[in-house]
């Protein structure tokens, strides 16, 4: 079963602001979509291969430019970033 | 004993299309760090890709142009790994299906390198190193890139480097990509391992990864033979492994243990729907496709006489093929043209980057003009030679440069008179040749030439010459 301190820590990971009011009914909506995930895991496996993802095939874009974001945006998660890069944290 | 080297090639292709492969950011190339992004292409949860119908194009002409066979259905697959220049942690690629396969690049030994698979990928972005701190630039993330897989049929560097040179050659005549190895768009990635002369078993391999220089490919590919076969002549086994080559010290190292397709966790992308091309769609692209190099080498030697050393160095840039082919519109001897672009225009284009970019003041068109001037024998060659320079300078056409005095040539009786001149004003030329010193021809040739101002024909005056000294 999920914890209230395992959400809290997924938050943390995430980089996620959660108030602590949050935290009961977000511990219960997880428990359900993990309950959900393990239902999909009981179902018959069937030897077809999907080709077609709801019968859809051939969703293209034109190749044609779009204005991309400005970059404080885009770094916005990182702090602004440094020197207009994101930094790389090191890793032991 | 003596080993047999046996290499296989991974090549990755930007292509040159104006936006990225699921985002409309621009594909352009050196802007300031993370200034082509957005929510797509730096992988930010709930962001949904579109595929660029642009690409799908692109690829199918690569594989066309490669003997490829075309896959009527097709899908992108997630391969899982965890990088910082991978904004999503997994890329999304092609694994069990992708756009091309069973394709082929003829060598001119008459071998061919069976090519395994053609498929589309997503780029990463670029890893920045400094001070010891390591930074990302998205700006290259998204750009799509081609990867064409090969069997492992070479057997030589030489083999790898041909094969490598009539792929870029053919994917710029496509169009599909501009194969700069310095900037970057064509990367390959060497499998290589060796076996002793005559073994049927293929050896254990190694990889060396982003090779972007032909000198360096040679260089990696000559150290692993020898390193490999150094290893198992010590009795030791090859280990399969990923290598980085290190230009400072020409040695390979060691990078990682060798991914196997299992530890990347494939999986159907589920953001993006099937890819179906059908046949009438796979031969209208065909039906797109430039001649490509191997058929102009062909044409250029067997239809037009020209030297298969000449024809090839016409056929290795595509801007000056197109422009050559321009300019023997309705010429009979296409020699000329090939001479003339060969020995006087290159001078002006003496490096490869001026020659591929071939930024010429005059148009094929003009060239043809005077080309056509020689070929009906209005123009001789001298005059023709030195009015191309002229208008090499200026721009200018022909009919700006060259009067119709100068086209109507000399005629064989004032030529005679100018002949019998200059041999009556020279008597000391005329008997240094009688006494033998062939070279006192040659100034009394200038002589009727300089009193022509160019027109007359050489052939004639030498005829002419002959007669009058005999
Ligand atoms: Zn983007």
């Amino acid at each position: 079963m999920i914890t209230r301190e395992e959400i809290q820590n997924i938050a943390i990971l995430s980089k996620l602001f959660i108030d602590e009011n949050e935290l009961d009914t977000l511990t219960q909506d997880m428990a359900q979509i993990i309950t959900f995930a393990d239902t999909i895991n009981t179902a018959v496996e069937e030897l077809e291969d999907f080709e077609d993802i709801n019968n859809l095939s051939n969703v293209f874009r034109e190749d044609e430019v779009l204005p991309s974001y400005d970059r404080s945006l885009i770094l916005k998660n990182v702090d602004g970033g440094e020197n207009g890069y994101f930094p790389v944290k090191k890793r032991v | 004993m003596t080993y047999e080297l046996v290499s296989g090639l991974e090549t990755h292709i930007e292509l040159s299309t104006k936006t990225k492969i699921f985002c409309g950011c621009t594909t352009a190339f050196g802007s300031e760090p993370n200034t082509n992004c957005c929510p797509i292409c730096i992988g930010l949860p709930g962001t949904l890709p579109k595929l660029n119908h642009q690409v799908v194009r692109y690829a199918i002409m690569a594989g066309l142009a490669t003997n490829c066979q075309i896959n009527n259905i097709s899908k992108m697959d997630r391969k899982n790994y965890v990088y910082p220049d991978l904004s999503k942690a997994y890329q999304v690629s092609q694994f069990d299906k992708p756009l091309c396969k069973n394709g082929y690049i003829t060598l001119d030994s008459g071998k061919k390198i069976n090519i395994l698979r053609i498929h589309i990928e997503e780029d990463a972005g670029k890893l920045v190193h400094e001070r010891g701190d390591t930074f990302v630039d998205y700006n290259r993330g998204g750009v799509p890139l081609i990867e064409i897989v090969t069997e492992p049929d070479f057997r030589s560097i030489d083999e790898v480097k041909e094969y490598v040179e009539k792929l870029q050659l053919i994917m710029k005549y496509v169009g599909v990509s501009d194969c700069k190895m310095q900037e970057g768009s064509l990367r390959c990635d060497v499998n290589i391992s060796v076996r002793p002369q005559g073994e049927e078993k293929l050896g254990t391999r190694t990889e060396i990864k982003n090779m972007n220089s032909f000198t360096f490919m040679a260089k990696a590919l000559q150290y692993e033979y020898d390193r490999q076969i150094d290893v198992i002549e010590s009795g030791e086994q090859v280990i399969q492994e990923t290598r980085r080559y290190n230009d400072d010290t020409g040695e390979t190292e060691s990078m990682r243990g060798k991914e196997d397709a299992h530890d990347y966790r494939y999986f159907r992308e589920p953001d993006l729907v099937t890819i179906s091309t059908t046949d009438e769609e796979i031969e209208q692209i065909r039906s797109l496709l430039p001649e490509l190099p191997s058929a102009k080498l062909d044409r250029y030697i067997n239809e037009y006489g020209i030297s298969a050393t000449d024809a090839a160095i016409i056929a290795k840039y595509r801007k000056v093929a197109e422009f050559f082919d321009e300019a023997c519109e309705g010429v009979k001897a296409q020699k000329i043209v090939s001479n003339l672009i060969i020995s006087q225009i290159f001078r002006r284009f003496p490096t490869d980057g001026e020659k591929e970019d071939f930024e010429i003041s005059i148009t094929a068109k003009m060239l043809n003009d005077l080309v056509l001037l020689i070929d009906n024998g209005k123009l001789n060659m001298n005059l023709a030679k030195s009015t191309l320079e002229k208008m090499l300078d200026t721009g200018k056409p022909v009919s700006e440069l060259v009067s119709e005095k100068d086209l109507s040539g000399v005629d064989e009786s004032a030529l005679r008179q100018i002949c019998e001149e200059i041999v009556s004003a020279n008597p000391s030329a005329v008997s240094d040749f009688k006494n033998g010193k062939t070279n006192a021809f040659k100034s009394l040739i200038g002589g009727v030439m300089k009193a022509t101002k160019g027109r007359a024909d050489a052939m004639l005056a030498t005829k002419i010459l002959e007669e009058l000294i005999k």
